[in-house]
């Protein structure tokens, strides 16, 4: 009885030892599905992406799943956002996962938000000031051309991993780039009537999106980042907002409808369903996808 | 010789370490440059513009604005020096923070009757102030030191003691990892959790009557990933001590009277929403000798124990939806645990052997229906390691309050039934826990 249940085990590990030596593919594992879908594109035939992220979650709360572990252990990349955006699930994760090669200063380690400049980096850490990231404003995924230099640095750890593929890796990149931009100079094209608009967004998600476009990022829903509203600040904002002549009430899928609803019934705003990653909403599954999504659905709103 | 030796030696490491914060440095100062070399080119192309469009007569944009843009620049400067200098600090120092945690208690009855180990009435009660500290000690291993200053429930006597203290591998082969020191061993599912992240105010019962609390270990435990796809992970170690075992027994220890103890757990993806996580430990000293017991009924004076084992099932069910967790979740989990210690007994007239085969149970569910809120309740079954005919049952709804991160209230009412064998009577209690943390918090993968 005992062998019984023995040998399968055995051969079981066996067989999955086997399987992950002989596997020619690159195991990359992406936290979130922009950098995943960025990395499939890079990497294309010669990897096998892998998002810990399905899209709808917030990017600071992704389930720290055992079964990442799993996933992690056997990965020779891991791609990440950076600036401690994914600060409440990986570093537990990467202990957790035992691999050696995809640990922070390992070449394993791809953090794209190297060689970006971080916009609003606090002058203090202090609690006070809610979950603020001590590195700045991580959510610079929402800026396609920022998402440049992280496909560069995809790029640069893929042939660095795979020096053999470099000549396609180099290919898929410039094809991806120049796609990014012609889709640039279309989204460009669509928000510039729209300069000067200001917004609020439940979440910081939105300044680097609104740099780049030419909007006015005007506030947050939350009292501090990861501090739910008070009534005091809902208020507040609501009369700075009717001052200001704010049109635009932006909602992640992820944070609850109720407030940002009223906001933008109380100061006549258009209130926007908007993803902060590829999968957020239905038909935006790669990051071109999402952000022609959020690019149109914010120019249709403000034409109203 | 050798200790001309051990200098050298000494001298090599140091050396080495030097050398290696040298380089780090650079490297973060070359990194430093770079940006700063970028944006002081992106602002003397900017000026230039402001110098050309100063000559020219077509449309520019206003001086003011243009004055914005090279404030905001500068701004973008400084935040990217004062980020690298966050970065340099957290290189070289360990983080660190404190948790306090406070109780206000109302219980019906007096101690000890009301079986808590809190006084009878009214009572505030600091139960612990901590002081975590972690960080990397060198490219193999990293360590962390846990220091608890606590109040005696009872009596308000204040003491100060190291609750963990270790050292933890990070570059073993075969996915292996080996934990020494002064730890929580890794047994069941909350007996390795500390008060504070507890998902109600007290520690289960069944864990305090059969492990003592948490699982306190000094000693050495080795923990291995299963290389298969699906998680399963086999931890087992050794401790002189494990919970309320004691960590001396005479003049002389042998192996046998040694704790050993172990966990094999896994995990299964129900749905992308639903996850199950399972476990089963086992606890073992094979000669547990000279623990003097508590004084024991049926004319039975002494109690000594001379084996402890304890076994362990747990299971936690989860709905954690992936769009907003952070604002709705529901968690079931559950452990059981039996006990079959051997004693040796003495009735005044005759030592004889005695083997008590007992056990305990706890199973609460948690529902949390906003970011701030959630609420549950739990309920607890056990029975008296020593006299198994000693049974209590414990009822406890509870409601949390968590303002952030950082700073929590929890409120819960308990009513303890014990039957008439425990020599408790039923007691009504109501808690209200507040718990804060400054600094730098973590208890890593294990407190997820």
């Amino acid at each position: 009885m005992k062998l019984k249940l023995f040998c399968p085990t055995i051969l079981a590990v066996f067989a999955t030892m086997v399987a992950v030596a002989q596997s020619p593919k690159l195991r990359v594992v992406a936290t979130l599905t922009d950098v995943a879908d960025l990395t499939r594109n890079v990497g294309g035939d010669f990897v096998e992406v892998r998002s810990l992220a399905t899209g709808i979650e917030d990017t600071h709360g992704v389930p720290m799943k055992p079964s990442f572990v799993s996933l992690l252990n056997r990965a020779d990349l891991v791609v990440l956002v950076g600036f401690d955006c994914e600060h409440a699930f990986l570093p537990a994760l990467l202990e957790a996962s035992r691999n050696p090669r995809i640990q922070p200063g390992k070449p394993g380690y791809v953090d794209c938000s190297k060689g970006i400049s971080p916009r609003d980096v606090p002058k203090s850490t202090d609690h006070s000031e809610g979950d603020v990231h001590s590195y700045g404003n991580p959510h610079y995924t929402l800026d396609p051309v920022l998402m440049k230099s992280a496909v560069n640095t995809i790029c640069a750890a893929l042939i660095a991993a795979a020096p053999e593929h470099e000549a396609d890796f180099v290919k898929n990149r410039d094809a991806y780039l120049a796609k990014l931009d012609a889709e640039m100079a279309e989204w460009q094209a669509t928000l510039a009537p729209f300069k000067g608009t200001k917004f609020v967004s439940y979440h910081e998600h939105w300044p680097y999106f609104a740099e780049r476009f030419g909007l006015v990022y005007f506030g947050t829903i939350e009292l501090k980042p990861g501090i739910d509203p008070t009534p005091h600040h809902i208020q507040e904002l609501i009369n700075t907002m009717k001052a200001e002549h704010v049109p635009l009430v932006v909602r992640e899928p992820q944070f609850p409808e109720k407030v940002p609803a009223l906001i933008a019934k109380q100061t006549g705003a258009t209130l926007v369903k908007l993803p902060i990653m590829p999968g957020g909403v239905p038909d935006t599954d790669t990051y071109i996808a999402e952000m022609d999504y959020i690019i149109h659905t914010v120019a249709d709103a403000l034409k109203k | 010789m050798i200790a001309q030796a051990q200098e050298t030696n000494e001298v090599e490491q140091l050396k080495q370490q030097l050398r290696q914060m040298q380089e780090n440095f650079e490297k973060v100062q070359n990194e430093q440059r770079q940006q700063i070399n970028a944006l002081t080119q992106k602002l003397d192309e900017l000026s230039k513009q402001q110098q050309a469009a100063a000559t020219t007569v077509i449309s520019v944009p206003p001086a003011s604005a243009m004055s914005d843009r090279l404030k905001e620049l500068d701004e973008k400067v400084d935040g990217v020096v004062e980020a690298q200098k966050k970065t340099l600090m957290s290189e070289f120092n360990p983080a660190i923070g404190f948790v306090g945690e406070t109780i206000f208690s109302q219980q019906s009855k007096g101690s000890p009757q009301n079986g808590t180990g809190y006084p009878g009435g009214f009572d505030v009660y600091q139960r612990s102030v901590e002081l975590n500290a972690s960080a990397s000690v060198d490219p193999f291993a990293k360590a962390w030191v846990v220091a608890n200053g606590s109040a005696d429930a009872s009596t308000g006597e204040t003491s100060l003691g190291i609750e963990e203290a270790a050292l933890q591998t990070t570059s073993l082969p075969w996915d292996l990892t080996l934990t020494a020191g002064q730890f929580f061993g890794e047994y069941g599912r909350l007996s390795y959790i500390h008060d504070h992240e507890l998902p109600f105010v007290n520690r289960p019962l069944v864990l305090d009557e059969y492990i003592g609390g948490e699982s306190k270990t000094p000693g050495a435990q080795l923990s291995w990933l299963l290389p298969v796809e699906h998680y399963v992970n086999l931890t087992t170690g050794f401790g002189t001590q494990f919970g309320d075992s004691p960590d001396a027994v005479g003049s002389y220890r042998s192996f046998g009277a040694v704790n050993y103890y172990g966990r094999l757990s896994t995990y299964f993806d129900l749905t992308p929403d639903w996850q199950l996580e399972g476990g089963a430990s086992w606890l073992v000293n094979p000669d547990s000798g000279n623990v003097n017991g508590e004084l024991a009924p049926n004319g039975i004076t002494t109690l000594t124990s001379t084996r402890r084992l304890v076994l362990d099932g747990d299971l936690k069910l989860s709905y954690v939806p992936l769009r907003n967790n952070q604002f709705n979740s529901l968690t079931w989990g559950t452990e059981v645990l039996y006990s079959d210690n051997q004693y040796l007994a003495n009735n005044r007239a005759n030592n004889f052997n005695e083997t008590v085969g007992a056990w305990g149970m706890y199973s609460y569910l948690t529902y949390k229906w906003s970011r701030s809120w959630s609420g549950g309740f739990l309920f607890e079954y056990t029975q008296n390691n020593q006299e198994n005919a000693a049974q209590t049952y414990g009822y406890s709804p509870y409601l949390t309050w968590a303002i952030s991160h950082w700073n929590q209230l929890r409120l819960q009412y308990t009513h303890t039934q014990p039957n008439a064998a425990t020599g408790n009577q039923p007691n009504d209690a109501v808690y209200l826990q507040w718990v804060w943390i400054i600094g730098a918090h973590t208890h890593g993968w294990q407190a997820r």
